[in-house]
């Protein structure tokens, strides 16, 4: 949070262009995907699991929409199927993870493996890139202005992060993701029913990933499946939530550390832009502030017994 | 000497393609030719993409015709793959290895090690700093000075416009990016009123390029043009400025392989002006490239054999047609 702050009081000063309104709608519009897919994985992280699979979902759904769109579906069988389709696959994985009991780790790793490959050559017939027509549902939906000022992706945004603190804060589904995050067998030998619950929390980190997916295709006007070879989103997803505060082991954070870690990184992102730095440089002071970042996070919150547990990263 | 040896391989391929155009135009015919049985390997960056698809579809045409054969290996996209296919390709001991270079570096002692085990190596489009026994693909230099030059001409002095410039190559060490932005820039140094505000790479995708292009809007509302290195990524630029209401007034350059996306990008106002090299006429370069190397060709001198493909400039206008543009 500290950082985060600095770094926008820094840019402020030295920045032409950062601290305006204007800017302010930029950054929120560039990290509307990023923010939405934070939410699934945050909700999932909270439970102890991870979803390396979100990007290939979000890719997925959003291949799945275009191609039904492009074979003349209606607007409500096309939306109705890719729910369906995108539902499917994240209770695939739930089920993997639940029932199989493969890590979630490993089980989201095979399953975005498998989902990319068959979206590619099975759906695509090999093509990396789908191009939307100006005319594609979801991009005249995400272009419009949802009420004058706010654009829909970043309505879209707004949406997802108040359904996710809803989910989390007042739902049973909610308190049992806590609960499975803070002490899995705990919650399981008291009758908590971990395994439903499992399924509901990845096909919930699905649909966020779809809504992103739309985001994304409607306003680049294409579906790219080299989003999920090259996996820099899937890791500034884990970033945002991990920097944001919320621990790989689970069982605290909300959404509020959420909103932190996608500010750094967004933030991030529009200042070097602004100062028109190279790729290279780019990622060389994202790492540095990173470690900048969690160092501090170190010192003033040390580890003691309690926080150090097993299988924190 | 160079321009000699390109005027004689012209002469060759273009003898080869109209040969070859008749035969396949009997289709499937087959010639009773003397190099069948030959072995032909092709890694590109990416099969699945509009360019890789383009090529290999002309070559494999050719190598049903004179029976030779003709295999893709894909690495689909991932640096480290490609290099360990290459490795296996030269294995394979090939006649002809195509070769589509990421970066100018990456595949140069592959390309080098090929060459001396007597491999013929062909590179497509993007050139390594390796030089093999041939090249076909578009002349870089040329792109970038000649798009360089229509944005002085744009937004440049005398244009009324605030010669602002941003340019998102794909990557900074990519092959067309690095000579493209040599050209351009040596065109700008000459206008100083040129003002190159921004030069970030896309990593060649549509959504990056789109933030880029998003935020430096906000930060220059006056830009006049976008020069993006390939039509695919730079769409998303194209997108950025028609959300921005800036359509029209942010001239949207590109290159790329001019297939009816490119087109239909172009009558959007997505893109605006498009150096195209045409795909698909360079995988007719490439598969008589490749038939006069089989055949023993070479140049006589052992210096590299160069097909520049011929450039398409796609905007509307007066001489636009959806024609320039191919379907696969």
């Amino acid at each position: 949070m500290g950082v985060t702050v600095a770094i926008v009081l820094l840019l402020s000063v030295f920045v032409q262009g950062f601290a305006t309104f204007g800017n302010l709608r930029v950054i929120a519009s560039n990290s509307a995907a990023l923010l939405i897919l934070s939410c699934g994985m945050g909700m999932v992280i909270i439970s102890r699991g991870l979803d390396l699979s979100m990007v290939a979902i979000m890719v997925a759904g959003a291949a799945t929409f275009a191609t039904f769109s492009n074979a003349g579906y209606s607007e409500p069988a096309i939306v109705g199927l890719t729910l369906l389709v995108t539902a499917a696959l994240g209770l695939a994985n739930g089920w993997l993870i639940a029932y199989v009991e493969i890590p979630a780790m490993l089980a989201t790793l095979a399953s975005a493996m498998a989902i990319a490959g068959f979206f590619r050559f099975a759906v695509l017939r090999g093509e990396f890139l789908l191009l939307l027509p100006p005319d594609n549902p979801a991009v005249v939906f995400f272009s419009r202005d949802v009420v004058p000022g706010l654009t829909a992706p970043v309505a879209a945004m707004i949406i997802t992060f108040v359904v996710t603190w809803l989910l989390l804060r007042f739902t049973t589904l909610g308190r049992i993701t806590y609960a499975m995050g803070d002490n899995f067998q705990a919650a399981r030998l008291i009758g908590l029913r971990v395994r439903p619950a499992t399924l509901l929390i990845y096909m919930y980190a699905a649909l966020t990933a779809l809504v992103a997916g739309l985001v994304i295709a409607a306003s680049s006007g294409t579906v790219d499946f080299r989003t999920v070879a090259n996996g820099s989103l899937l890791y500034e997803v884990i970033l945002v939530v991990v920097l944001g505060g919320i621990p790989l082991r689970g069982g605290r954070g909300g959404m509020r550390n959420i909103l932190v870690g996608c500010a750094l990184i967004a933030v991030m992102r529009n200042g070097m832009t602004l100062f028109d730095l190279s790729t290279q440089m780019q990622d060389l002071l994202k790492g540095v502030v990173l470690i900048i970042a969690v160092a501090t996070d170190n010192y003033f919150n040390p580890r003691d017994t309690e926080t150090d547990t097993v299988g924190d990263l | 000497m160079l321009s000699r040896v390109k005027s004689s391989l012209v002469n060759i391929a273009a003898g080869i393609a109209v040969c070859a155009a008749f035969a396949l135009s009997t289709g499937g015919a087959q010639a009773d030719s003397n190099i069948a049985g030959k072995k032909v390997i092709f890694v590109p960056i990416a099969a699945g993409l509009t360019l890789t698809e383009a090529w290999s579809r002309r070559v494999k045409e050719h190598a049903d015709y004179y029976g030779y054969s003709f295999d893709i290996r894909d690495p689909a996209f991932k640096m480290d793959a490609m290099s360990e296919l290459l490795a296996k390709a030269i294995s394979d001991k090939p006649d002809v290895l195509i070769v589509h270079n990421p970066t100018v570096q990456l595949l140069a002692r592959q390309i080098k090690e090929a060459e001396s085990k007597g491999i013929r190596v062909v590179q497509i489009n993007l050139q390594s700093n390796q030089p093999s026994t041939a090249y076909t693909g578009a002349n870089w230099e040329r792109i970038g000075r000649e798009i360089a030059e229509d944005i002085v001409k744009e937004c440049g002095a005398g244009s009324g416009k605030s010669g602002e410039v941003s340019i998102i190559p794909g990557q900074l060490t990519a092959a067309d990016s690095v000579m493209l932005n040599q050209a351009a820039f040596k065109v700008f140094a000459a206008h100083p009123e040129i003002k190159v505000v921004s030069n970030q790479a896309s990593d060649w995708e549509p959504e990056k390029a789109r933030q880029i292009t998003t935020t430096v809007l906000q930060q220059h509302p006056n830009l006049c043009a976008i020069f993006g290195h390939w039509d695919v990524h730079t769409m998303g630029a194209g997108k950025a400025v028609k959300d921005a209401g800036l359509q029209g007034k942010v001239i949207v350059y590109a290159t790329g392989g001019g297939d009816d996306k490119t087109c239909q990008a172009v009558e959007d106002g997505i893109l605006n002006r498009v150096w195209s090299y045409d795909a698909d006429g360079q995988g007719r370069d490439l598969a008589d490239l490749v038939d006069v190397l089989l055949q023993g060709g070479a140049a006589t001198d052992h210096t590299m054999l160069t097909i520049d493909s011929p450039l398409k400039i796609i905007k509307l206008g007066p001489g636009y047609d959806k024609n320039l543009c191919f379907k696969l």
